[in-house]
């Protein structure tokens, strides 16, 4: 991994990380975005997705509240593509939620969310699946989904565009310093072990959960809470728009309408370290009682998988816990508190304003850098080039429509018939050094995404990496496996019904028509390797150099 | 409707069943609950691949192994159903895949090698003719042929895998434009299957594949697409117009070589004139006095009694329905027995996926004659007798034995069915 230079080292590909960099970009200062896994491989990509009216915070933690009111109307200028303009409801199904209710339209109005109470019966002609049990309903039209795969991909590839570099599993294993000074960064490629150095003027710790234990390698202390939250994914959409309980916040409350599935979230844990994030049947059982209690259907859709994120809380010191810390954010400028030059903590916060996170913490260290120029990130799209970016994704382009995949032009060869990945969608992310496996592939297409989980599509992909890398044979084979494995770690929490038989449809695919547990069994490159792609560079793969793949994106 | 034996399931453990009462004079009636997904994976039928789920060399002999599991595992389906029947089941279906037009190969005294999608070699007794050229006990190199457009097979991938497994001689892998297909074209194997029945077009590729096969005694694996419906004819023309010995590698669904195998039998059987009802699942058994008086169906827009003297239940596994998995509690379509239970739902499965898991291995407690039993051992119904993925510790995927266990349990039922 050879040695080099750049002006500010980002360390995270969350969202936060991302919007960084981009900030970073816009104001013309030069960045590398280092991230030990892949991009929105942490908090982001095991968010519910939902892009937060406020509603859920308006009553006990009013700044986060107002910053996702702000935040929302900026992503739906900048971010369209990332954005379903769903709306939301807050629904009141026990007395305890009715007594919540004045609270709750006190809040919204104090922190300037947008709020209407409408009788039961227009919002069960709305919303056909609210459950018997719903007394009071509030239409929230600021709520929304976000995706976040494509929210943090449009992020780094609008910074890349403007000459802004990513290096996808790459850790940070120590600092370099000049006394006070930080002066560069060590890094270690996560799946080779290969080691170099980026020198740099300037870090951003912008790990969230992660961030105590970046912090760590400097010797200095910042006390972020890892909080676990569980989220269920049901085959279908069971509503056009989110569906919130309307109460103090708490266990399995929201409904989500991600594309064409339903996420049921989610619970709140604190964990001993941001990657212990262990499946509790109760909670995924908790889900599906309390999604039930909204909305109909829950109980009898098809579930898919179960999958845990974690929250990056900030303790500001306070004697709250879980969900009773702010959402709010911090940063940290390290000068002023450790006396490290040239180190800035940006900590706390959530998906919805990951933009004003990167704003606050770019200011500071801007501040030091000398560079004057304002933030334009709130102005500038994320597609501003007038590329085909949005065609990458299907994306819905009208309002609350239950399934975005209308306007696909018919037989069209698709890669991924679960999620309408077409071979084009998928073929420029093998071109891109940053992917590195099929589950990066997975998270800026989809493929894999759907009631299938990969049984098909993990083929065709493993395939790819042979004619489009020069992989060679059983290391396509183990990330072939790879994939599925990880797909299988989600689906066995909701092991019955439709998802148990597909499975046997999967094993039976694989076992019994490919022979693939003797592949990996028999070849031993094949079955010692942990990491499935690490070997590309060495296959005679034909990656480009991350400018010129922007170039072509 | 009134019958001797009525044959309840999709796979080859009905079909063995209902050619056994059908051999024996008796009057039978298949019940198909709908098509299983579980018909790609009988491109082949795998009497026994592997000793174990975890053994690494392949077995050469399937008849001794399977005596020898026979031996070992009392409790095995292949136990259960005996060595009589296994030999016994695969003779009937030789001669049944003879009689009906189906060109199949094998016999228990040895296995094939035959190479997958993935290049993998994979043991099997019994195959299509269109399959066995590519036996790797032969010492002859392989070209692998691939289309431009189908992403179903890829001959890259599979050949980068076999030459690494196979160092008998030179493997290699080329890719064709078939006319009419191209990257644009979305298009499955049924599609490509159904072009290969045409002369022109089949010569159309024929032509291209003998300017790429440069090799002298090359063969030519090509996936499993030479024609859908008469698939001797197209697969023979292909193959003197190539020039080369021609292989077909199975696919994924739709599996165009299952679909010849399954379409050709039941036709062969209607053809005889026994009676299928389509698309029925069975949802209710009437058990009086100890004896099965019914079974019924859903059929479309009524509820469809079967009335029958005994009955086969020979479904394959979850996928048809077999069982139906609750959250905590799966239970049987027929007695509406709880089969098992679980804590949680993570205790059905294996922490890998390609390990032995424990949901497959859940089926019904079986009497001596194969009939489901209650914990007591007592038969659930006198004249009720079971096949296939519903008998407990059914599970193929390790050992690779999913064709042969289902014919040996198909044709041991049906002879206790016929004596009930």
């Amino acid at each position: 991994m050879p040695d080099t230079s750049t002006g500010v080292v980002v360390i995270g590909g969350g969202s936060t990380g991302a919007g960084v960099l981009r900030d970073l970009t816009l104001r013309g200062i030069d960045a590398i975005l280092v991230e030990k896994g892949d991009l929105a491989s942490g908090t982001t990509g095991r968010s519910h997705g939902l892009l937060h009216s406020g509603g859920r915070y308006c009553v006990n933690d009013e700044q986060a509240a107002i910053e996702c009111v702000q935040e929302g109307r900026i992503l739906r200028r900048i971010a369209r593509s990332a954005v379903e303009d769903t709306g939301g409801y807050f629904v009141s199904v026990t007395e305890e939620d009715h007594a919540w209710e004045p609270r709750f339209v006190e809040g919204c109005r104090r922190t300037g969310i947008t709020c209407e109470r409408i009788s039961v019966d227009e919002a069960r002609r709305r919303e056909p699946a609210l459950s018997k049990h719903v007394r009071t309903v509030f239409w929230v039209p600021e709520d929304g989904h976000l995706d976040p795969f494509y929210l943090v991909v449009g992020n780094v590839e609008s910074a890349r565009r403007r000459g802004a570099r990513v290096m996808t599993h790459t850790e940070v294993s120590g600092f370099l310093r000049e006394g006070d000074r930080l002066t560069g960064v060590r890094i270690r490629d996560s799946k080779t072990g290969e080691e170099g150095t980026i020198a740099c003027q300037s870090v951003i710790n912008a790990t969230g959960a992660w961030a105590g234990l970046v912090a760590r390698l400097l010797g200095v202390e910042v006390k972020v809470v890892p909080v676990k939250g569980t989220m269920v994914v049901l085959s279908r959409r069971l509503a056009h728009a989110a569906i919130n309980r309307c109460h103090k916040p708490g266990d399995g409350d929201i409904v989500v309408p991600g594309l064409s599935v339903s996420i049921l979230g989610t619970t709140s844990a604190k964990v001993p370290h941001p990657e212990t994030l262990p499946i509790e049947w109760d909670e995924v059982r908790r889900m599906i009682e309390e999604g039930a209690m909204m909305l109909d259907g829950v109980t009898t859709a098809r579930a898919m998988r179960a999958y845990a994120g974690v929250r990056p809380l900030y303790d500001l010191g306070a004697e709250a816990e879980g969900r009773e810390m702010s959402r709010n954010f911090a940063v940290i400028d390290h000068q002023e508190r450790d006396g490290i030059k040239g180190f800035t903590s940006i900590v706390g916060g959530k998906v919805t304003t990951f933009r004003l996170m990167a704003e606050r913490v770019v200011d500071v260290a801007a501040r030091h850098l000398g560079v004057s120029t304002p933030c334009t990130t709130a102005e500038v799209p994320l597609n501003d080039r007038d590329e085909p970016l949005d065609q990458l994704r299907h994306r819905p382009s009208v309002l609350g429509v239950p399934k975005p995949h209308g306007e696909e032009p018919p037989l069209q060869p698709l890669l991924c018939e679960c999620e309408l990945v077409r071979p084009q969608d998928v073929a420029p992310w093998f071109k891109d050094p940053a992917v590195r496996d099929l589950e990066d592939v997975r998270r800026r297409t989809r493929s894999g995404m759907g009631p299938c989980q990969a049984a098909i599509c993990s083929y065709r992909l493993a395939a790819r990496l042979v004619t489009d890398r020069g992989v060679d044979g059983p290391t396509a084979t183990r990330a072939m496996a790879d994939f599925l494995e990880t797909r299988w770690r989600g689906v066995r929490h909701v092991f019955w019904g439709s998802q148990l038989r597909n499975m046997q449809v999967t094993t039976g695919l694989h076992m019994e028509l490919y022979n693939v547990d003797r592949q990996l069994m028999l070849d031993p490159v094949a079955g010692a390797s942990p990491s499935p792609v690490a070997a590309e560079g060495q296959g005679g793969g034909t990656a480009p150099e991350p400018a010129q793949v922007a170039g072509q994106r | 409707m009134k019958t001797d034996v009525a044959v309840i399931g999709t796979g080859l453990a009905a079909l063995a069943a209902a050619r056994t009462v059908q051999q024996s004079g008796r009057r039978v009636v298949l019940v198909w609950p709908g098509l299983s997904s579980l018909y790609f994976l009988y491109a082949t039928v795998d009497v026994i691949g592997y000793p174990t789920a975890t053994a690494a060399d392949p077995i050469a002999h399937p008849a001794q192994a399977v005596a020898r599991l026979i031996a070992q595992e009392p409790s095995h389906p292949y136990a259960r159903a005996g060595m009589k029947a296994v030999e016994a089941g695969i003779a009937l279906m030789l001669e049944w895949f003879k009689e009906a037009g189906l060109a199949w190969e094998g016999t228990l005294d040895r296995n094939f090698l035959l190479p997958t999608a993935t290049g993998t070699p994979k043991p099997c007794c019994l195959a299509p003719a269109s399959m066995t050229a590519g036996d790797l006990s032969r010492p002859d190199p392989i070209v692998l042929c691939g289309f431009t457009g189908y992403q179903d097979f890829a001959p890259e991938f599979a050949a980068a895998n076999l030459a690494r497994q196979w160092r008998t001689a030179e493997v290699s892998a080329v890719r064709i434009t078939a006319p009419g297909y191209g990257p644009d074209r979305h298009f499955t194997s049924i599609d490509l299957a159904r072009s290969f029945e045409d002369a022109a077009f089949r010569d159309a590729v024929a032509a291209q594949l003998r300017e790429r096969v440069t090799s002298q005694g090359a063969r030519v694996g090509i996936p499993g697409v030479l024609g859908l419906t008469n698939p001797s004819e197209s697969f023979a023309a292909f193959q003197r117009a190539v020039g080369h010995p021609v292989f077909e590698i199975p696919t994924v669904p739709p599996s165009v070589i299952a679909l010849r195998l399954f379409d050709r039998l039941r036709k062969h059987l209607q053809e005889a004139g026994i009676e299928i009802i389509w698309a029925a699942p069975a949802h209710a058994a009437d058990v009086t006095d100890g004896r099965c008086r019914n079974v019924l169906l859903k059929a479309a827009g009524h509820e469809l009694p079967v009335e029958a003297e005994s009955y086969v239940v020979a479904l394959e596994d979850w996928v048809d329905g077999a069982f139906r998995a609750g959250v905590h509690t799966v239970r049987d379509p027929f007695f509406h027995q709880p089969i098992a239970w679980s804590n949680v739902p993570t205790d059905r499965t294996a922490e890998s996926l390609f390990a032995t898991q424990p949901f497959e291995q859940v089926g019904y407690a079986l009497t001596e004659r194969l009939q489901p039993a209650d914990e007591n051992g007592t038969p659930l119904a006198r004249n009720v007798f079971c096949a296939g993925g519903a008998m407990a510790g059914y599970d193929p995927s390790g050992t690779k034995s999913r064709g042969g266990m289902a014919i040996a349990t198909g044709y041991r039922a049906a002879q206790e069915a016929l004596a009930a």
